[in-house]
């Protein structure tokens, strides 16, 4: 990629440039055979040359910021693909955490069957017919590893499948058909149009640079929307998991103090 | 203000605990409920030390707040309530930590020990965590901190914590590359790479693991890094399309054609994009270097 320099006469360089640069496509450009004599020029001419240069400096701006751009969307896709990470850690902990006050459950029951049968005798016959409360499967058995969302997965595959359709149809993404750009239009002698790139080779160069960054820039967002969705998806069941949690916690409480109580009385 | 006040209440403290402590132990005080004796002396140390980390005066106090700390938590060991005991000896810790390192290590690794010998595997390997991260910042020995965070993955991995488990081995992964324990980093990476490419959000970070593999093949050998991009590619077909996998092609031709300009200019553009973190640059001078020695041996 050439880094045009800003503020610099494209036209001086372009016959220096021809040499150096292999592009690809038939050699374009204005057909500049003569050094540019300032004091010559026509006032007409150097207006146009005024506008040219005006010109490429909005374009070269254009990629710049394009390149910015990108560089930023990278980024969030970082900070998105971490968040993720942490997302999917604090998901375990909560399942681990779940697994835990079910087995805090499971004791709190077996404690308040010693307890009746320490309160009275009647108590513990009562106990004895009642029989074990089935201790639930332990859950000791490690759930298979943690499971996060898959609703994303077809949210992928189905944005995959738009995205060549949106490609087709929206106006900004047909390739730019920017003909006429550059009075010597006129000068041009070829036929065979250049896909409707300016005319200009450097101008062309900007333009075809500011389409890929922004054909990255695409692909880059629609990564960044399929990554929001899962992280959304993700705390919405963390979520839920939250809620169940407080309740069993509560509840959970509730035996705690009730326990302690007739502990105290016991004595 | 109130600190120095609140320093003397805690040395006060301190001394009458000792001095139930000691009584406790006497003929008398083991005939008429030593223990419960000793369970208040356990809580004035408690007290004791929150009064000096109140006080926060770091220099002395802290010290003396971690010193309480550990007191209480051997006398609760000698109640055998090892819990009590063990969180007492991680609050030492945690108040050694701005004074002493090397004691609030040895805190936290009782801690630990008791921790595993109830089976709260979770909470040992937190706590290793933790003492790597001081070995980190503190104590800068990377060896011990590798030790101690594939010690607290290990633990992860056997309660099913498998995202935790990972960031430790990531750790371990990156402190290995640079001490140029290539094999052991590249075997993280990987293993950590798989894993995510199946996980439908973990999937984004996939190529950030698989990229930093193959930099490790790369320091290692070049046909290396080539047939393990190959096998990347294949694995995760995703991994062909970014940036990441581009810049590896293009190293990989400088290199070839033992271009040192060409590897620079592609560092570079990657550079202008996103940029490349202190371990990043590590690796690729790393590589760069080798070119070079190249180029001067053909000479």
């Amino acid at each position: 990629m050439a880094a045009y320099p800003k503020s610099h006469n494209p036209f001086a360089d372009d016959n220096e440039e021809e040499e150096e640069t292999s592009r690809s496509g038939p050699k374009r450009g204005f057909n500049f055979d003569d050094e540019p004599e300032e004091s010559n020029l026509s006032p007409a001419e150097r207006r146009q040359r005024q506008l040219q240069q005006e010109v490429m400096r909005t374009a070269q701006s254009a990629v710049d910021s394009s390149y910015r751009s990108l560089g930023l969307i990278y980024e969030s896709e970082k900070v998105g693909a971490e968040t993720a990470e942490e997302l999917i850690r604090q998901g375990e902990a909560l399942k681990r955490t779940e697994r835990m006050v079910d087995n805090m459950e499971q004791d709190m029951r077996t404690s308040q069957r010693h307890i009746n049968s320490i309160k009275s005798v009647w108590g513990g016959l009562v106990n004895y017919f009642k029989g074990k409360p089935d201790p639930k499967p332990p859950q000791r058995d490690q759930p298979t590893g943690y499971q996060a969302n898959s609703r994303l997965q077809d949210a992928l595959s189905d944005s995959k499948v738009h995205e060549d359709k949106y490609q087709e149809s929206h106006p900004n993404l047909r390739k730019l058909d920017t003909s006429g750009f550059g009075a010597s239009a006129s000068l041009d002698n070829d036929s065979s149009n250049q896909n409707g790139y300016p005319k200009n080779k450097h101008l062309r160069s900007a333009h075809q640079q500011l389409d890929n960054n922004l054909d990255e820039m695409s692909l880059g967002l629609s990564r960044l929307k399929n990554l929001g969705l899962g992280l959304q998806a993700e705390i919405d069941d963390q979520d839920v998991s939250l809620d169940s949690l407080l309740n069993k916690v509560d509840s959970m409480d509730g035996k705690i103090s009730s326990t302690n109580r007739q502990l105290k009385n016991l004595k | 203000m109130d600190n120095s006040g609140k320093e003397k209440e805690a040395v006060a403290l301190m001394a009458e605990a000792e001095k139930k402590v000691k009584s406790s132990q006497s003929f008398f005080g083991s005939l008429f409920g030593g223990s419960s004796k000793m369970e208040e002396a356990c809580d004035m140390y408690a007290r004791a030390a929150n009064m000096f980390k109140m006080a926060k005066n770091w220099n002395c106090s802290v010290s003396a707040a971690g010193n309480a700390f550990s007191q209480a938590a051997r006398l609760h060991l000698q109640m055998q309530s090892k819990h009590d005991a063990a969180t007492n000896f991680i609050d030492a810790g945690n108040a050694f930590k701005k004074a002493d390192p090397q004691e609030a290590i040895n805190c936290l690794n009782r801690a630990i020990e008791i921790y595993t010998d109830m089976g709260r595997f979770t909470i040992a390997a937190k706590h290793h965590v933790t003492i790597a991260e001081v070995f980190e910042a503190e104590l800068v020995d990377i060896e011990k901190a590798i030790a101690h965070y594939e010690q607290a993955a290990d633990y992860y991995k056997g309660e099913e914590s498998t995202s935790s488990a990972n960031k430790c081995l990531l750790k371990v992964a990156s402190y290995a590359a640079q001490l140029e324990q290539y094999p052991k980093a590249i075997e993280i990476y990987e293993q950590v790479g798989t894993h995510a490419m199946d996980s439908t959000l973990l999937k984004y970070s996939a190529k950030d693991y698989f990229f930093k593999a193959a930099l490790c093949h790369f320091c290692v050998d070049m046909l290396n890094a080539k047939l393990a991009l190959q096998k990347y590619e294949e694995m995760f077909p995703a991994f062909s399309d970014s940036r990441e996998c581009k810049l590896i092609k293009k190293l990989l031709d400088a290199y070839e054609e033992q271009n040192v300009d060409a590897y620079t200019d592609a560092v570079k553009e990657y550079d202008t994009i996103s940029r490349l973190d202190q371990w990043l640059t590590t690796m690729l001078l790393r590589i760069k270097k080798t070119i070079q020695e190249d180029e001067s041996d053909l000479r």
